[in-house]
């Protein structure tokens, strides 16, 4: 995943015998193709088989009646949430948290790679980097657990203001604030092991290239301005498609633990949504519809930020 | 960054979605689900379905019965298991069969293999009764899975909180065996043991004309729950207990808060969905939301002045900082270690927080540990009154597959189950072998470290005599105080409107109560001002609120209300 891929070069220009050539990438890709198998089955099994549920999103879906039986309603689903106020507010709230993540959350695993990149104690960056690896394991309980007994009304920090006669800072149960808190708490759990997959894409930098541009008298800001940055960028992009992929899932354990701390209206996403109005209320269909929703929602994102990587000369996810 | 299940679907919908999905194939099986059934049972067939009544009188409680009002009576008290305990059933129970059973069970969950205790248990019964405890907390959300999935085991225990989101009615017609013509009149004494329980634990078991559900732990003083307090702590600042009113409760908020010591007077005082609160103001609580305005119109709980009340004073409460952080943010998991450390002196809590084990825990946490709870009172101090709940607040049942043999051979261990206390059976049941699992310790049995691990509360969701007050934990003065208090609050019991009928309520009212429970929560923790309840109490209506009162004002012509 370096700069340039000569993408175009190696494929085909024309295509003869299109039955013919097919089997010969068979063949050729065949050990290839058999390690994705398990894959793809786990695929199957686990995301494409459920997705029949989706059905339901068109009917109205009762837990005695089923997918046989319930009735098809065509689009009712569909339009009941979309003058469902509720709906709007989690949809912009979700957006709200992922346009925070994106600006606060994105750029902080990327720092931390260039600072690791830079110490040369092997020791060292082994244990700081397995110190920020660690909290990626947590549970998303365990990490609101820290951050309550930490920052929590009766935690350590209030505790100590209090017996100082100060004034608390509420943060936990600050309703304004808590899309910086899920992001605190997301860079905090999920940046150091976000890093990984940057500290690859620099060590894949050509050294040569640092040599040669010391010898040339750049210093260290110059030779991260126009090497090391550059080297990223195909990894950066990449990360960032799928980040934009991704940007209306900002999580759903998290905003299910603290959702009581700081109420519906702050913390009210889409997944959240579909679980307490489809699965709670035991309206499975709304919720399908609105998850479905989100589906279609997504798919248009990844796509339209595939195609401004390729804009920018990237290959983004995949190229046709 | 955040992991994410397939993108459209939330990871539990997945998981439901897998459950469902591999339920297809057999949902042939079931009758034609085109006829649903949205109702209730009439008086005159209500009548009809319930069984006889034939008391027991095995055992002299310690502390007699209490007659409240409206029905209402207290739970016999023992302070002391009898020296020779009597049989009540005799001959074979079972037939041999196999079965397999869910309960709920809050709690670790014993082993399943090996288990001394469920072999006991199984030898007495005369038959293999699988038991498959599963997590309490997350029960309601297995359910309709199971029920979509036609995966139900052949005895299962259902509490009634779960009911709604099972859409009951259709429930009990598609996948669960009616006992009508096993139980109705005085078909239930063959079964004496179970006949010993009140008509009104049966009530809430009919649904639609029939009986379906075995009541567990059923009682005549079923309520949400009652204000505690720390009696130690109390004393030790001089701080009086006699609560007439709020503003004594307010008062006791300003002595008993001291932020910078880290100790606060309240926890929680609303409940979840005003489940408690609603004692204090006098508005309907969650199971039965319906009263009557003074011109006799139907008003849901949510229009009342008294909720409107209870919102404002308890967000003063909040404001005055009276209440500890972590029930200011809403963390109720915690609430009894915070009772318990003494990090609040007075919390809201169920009837079932009362007992011996209770009393070892927070003597282990606070030396000189006393709960007791205010009597009844209201909040400007006038007389107060608590709603009565159902006879029982979980029933089990049958599944409808199973032949009628096998219907009579589970009744046959249902009535061993349901011995009453101070009978042999009833140790066994709940304490397995002596000397293995249990020894007699003053006169109470007392677990033994194996009993500790491989009894837990099983047997008993599937059926067990009447509730009764027994000494836990060796902690007799606890017994005796719960009593005195229940013999109390008897005296003020009330019954709701519509109250056992089981209405089975059209499915598309099941949403409208979640954004007002976000809003109650809002709006008691001072998080929203009082006009977007009034605001939101607006847009219930209009959603479907008025609606709704309309079908229980067609249910009260054609069936009454219950009482």
């Amino acid at each position: 995943m370096t700069l340039t891929r000569p993408a175009a070069v190696t494929r085909p220009a024309t295509v003869a015998r299109p039955e013919k050539q097919w089997r010969i990438r068979l063949r050729r890709d065949r050990s290839l193709l058999l390690m994705t198998l398990p894959a793809v089955a786990l695929l199957a099994v686990f995301a494409y088989a459920p997705m029949f549920g989706l059905v339901t999103a068109f009917q109205s879906y009762d837990i005695y009646s089923g997918f046989w039986y319930s009735p098809f309603v065509g689009f009712d689903n569909f339009e009941r949430l979309l003058t469902d106020s509720i709906f709007w507010h989690a949809l912009s709230n979700t957006l709200v948290i992922s346009a925070v993540q994106l600006v606060l959350y994105f750029p902080v695993p990327i720092a931390l790679a260039l600072v690791f990149n830079e110490v040369t104690n092997a020791r060292i960056r082994s244990f700081v980097q397995s110190v920020v690896y660690l909290p990626h394991f947590f549970s998303w309980v365990l990490v609101v657990t820290v951050f309550q007994e930490m920052l929590g009304g009766a935690g350590a920090l209030n505790t100590m203001l209090r017996r100082h006669g100060w004034a608390t800072w509420d943060i936990m149960t600050n309703p304004d604030a808590f899309k910086y808190l899920v992001t605190a708490q997301a860079v905090w759990k999920e940046a150091g092991w976000g890093i990984i997959v940057f500290l690859a894409a620099l060590a894949a930098i050509d050294q040569n290239l640092y040599e040669a541009a010391a010898a040339d008298g750049a210093g260290r800001w110059r030779r991260l301005w126009h090497i090391t940055l550059p080297g990223m960028r195909g990894v950066i992009m990449l990360m960032l498609v799928l980040r934009l992929g991704n940007a209306l899932t900002v999580g759903f354990e998290q905003m299910l633990i603290q959702r009581q701390a700081v109420g519906r209206d702050a913390s009210e996403v889409l997944d959240t949504f579909a679980y307490y109005y489809g699965v709670v209320n035991n309206n499975f269909s709304y919720g399908a519809a609105a998850g479905l929703f989100k589906g279609v929602l997504s798919l248009i994102l990844v796509l339209a930020a595939n195609k401004l990587a390729h804009a920018f000369g990237e290959d983004g996810l995949y190229r046709k | 960054m955040q992991s994410g299940a397939t993108p459209g679907m939330s990871r539990r919908s997945l998981l439901t979605s897998a459950a469902v999905i591999a339920a297809v194939p057999l949902l042939d099986a079931c009758g034609s689900p085109k006829e649903k059934a949205s109702g209730t049972t009439g008086e005159g067939d209500l009548a009809k379905a319930l069984p006889a009544y034939a008391a027991s009188d095995l055992v002299k409680p310690d502390i007699p019965v209490v007659a409240g009002a409206n029905g209402a009576s207290t739970d016999p008290a023992f302070l002391a298991y009898p020296a020779n305990p009597p049989k009540t059933v005799t001959g074979q129970v079972g037939k041999g069969g196999t079965y397999v059973t869910m309960t709920p069970l809050w709690g670790a969950i014993p082993p399943s293999s090996g288990n001394a205790y469920y072999d006991a248990v199984n030898k007495q019964l005369g038959a293999t009764v699988k038991l498959q405890p599963a997590d309490g907390n997350t029960y309601a959300d297995l359910l309709p899975p199971l029920f979509a999935a036609d995966k139900l085991p052949d005895w299962i225990n259902i509490p009634t909180w779960t009911m709604t989101k099972l859409n009951f009615g259709e429930a009990v017609r598609t996948k669960l065996a009616d006992l009508t013509p096993y139980l109705a009149g005085d078909k239930i004494k063959q079964y004496p043991n179970l006949a010993a329980l009140s008509t009104n634990a049966w009530v809430a078991g009919v649904w639609n004309g029939k009986l379906y559900g075995l009541p567990i732990y059923s009682s005549n003083a079923v309520i949400a729950g009652m204000y505690y307090y720390r009696k130690d702590l109390f004393d030790k600042a001089g701080v009086s207990a006699d609560v007439k009113s709020t503003a004594d409760l307010e008062a006791i908020g300003k002595a008993l808060t001291n932020a910078n010591a880290g100790q606060w007077a309240f926890d929680d005082l609303f409940g979840n969905d005003a489940a408690y609160i609603c004692q204090l103001f006098g508005f309907p609580a969650t199971g039965y939301p319906w009263t009557t305005e003074s011109g006799g119109k139907l008003q849901h709980r949510y229009e009342t002045e008294g909720i409107v009340e209870a919102l404002n004073w308890h967000a003063k409460m909040v404001k005055a900082g009276y209440l500890h952080p972590d029930a200011v943010a809403n963390n109720s998991q915690n609430g009894k270690q915070r009772f318990w450390s003494g990090k609040v002196a007075v919390c809201a809590d169920g009837t079932g927080a009362w007992n011996g084990d209770d009393a070892k825990s927070g003597s282990a946490a606070a030396p000189g540990y006393n709960r007791q709870a205010f009597k009844l009172f209201s909040a400007k101090g006038d007389k107060p009154t608590v709603q009565l709940g159902n006879g029982a607040g979980m029933y089990s049942f049958l599944n409808k597959k199973l032949n009628d043999g096998q219907i009579k051979e589970l009744l046959a261990i249902a009535n061993y189950l349901a011995a009453p206390y101070g009978s042999a059976e009833w140790l066994t049941v709940n304490f397995g072998t002596a000397g293995t699992h249990y020894t007699m310790t003053d006169g109470n049995p007392l677990l033994t470290e194996q009993g500790s691990k491989e009894i837990a509360t099983t047997y008993q969701f599937l059926a067990c005599p009447a509730s009764a007050s027994t000494v836990q934990s060796g902690a007799v003065q606890v017994t005796k105080d719960a009593a005195a208090w229940q013999a109390d609050m008897v005296k003020y019991a009330v019954k709701p409107l519509f109250y056992g009928m089981n209405v089975s309520e059209p499915s598309q009212f099941s949403a409208l109560g979640g954004p007002m429970n976000d809003m109650i929560t809002d709006v008691k923790l001072g998080r929203k001002p009082i006009s977007a309840w009034t605001d939101a109490v607006n847009s219930w209506r209009k959603q479907g609120g008025d609606d709704l009162r309309k079908f229980y004002d067609g249910i009260r012509e054609k069936y009454g209300t219950g009482k």
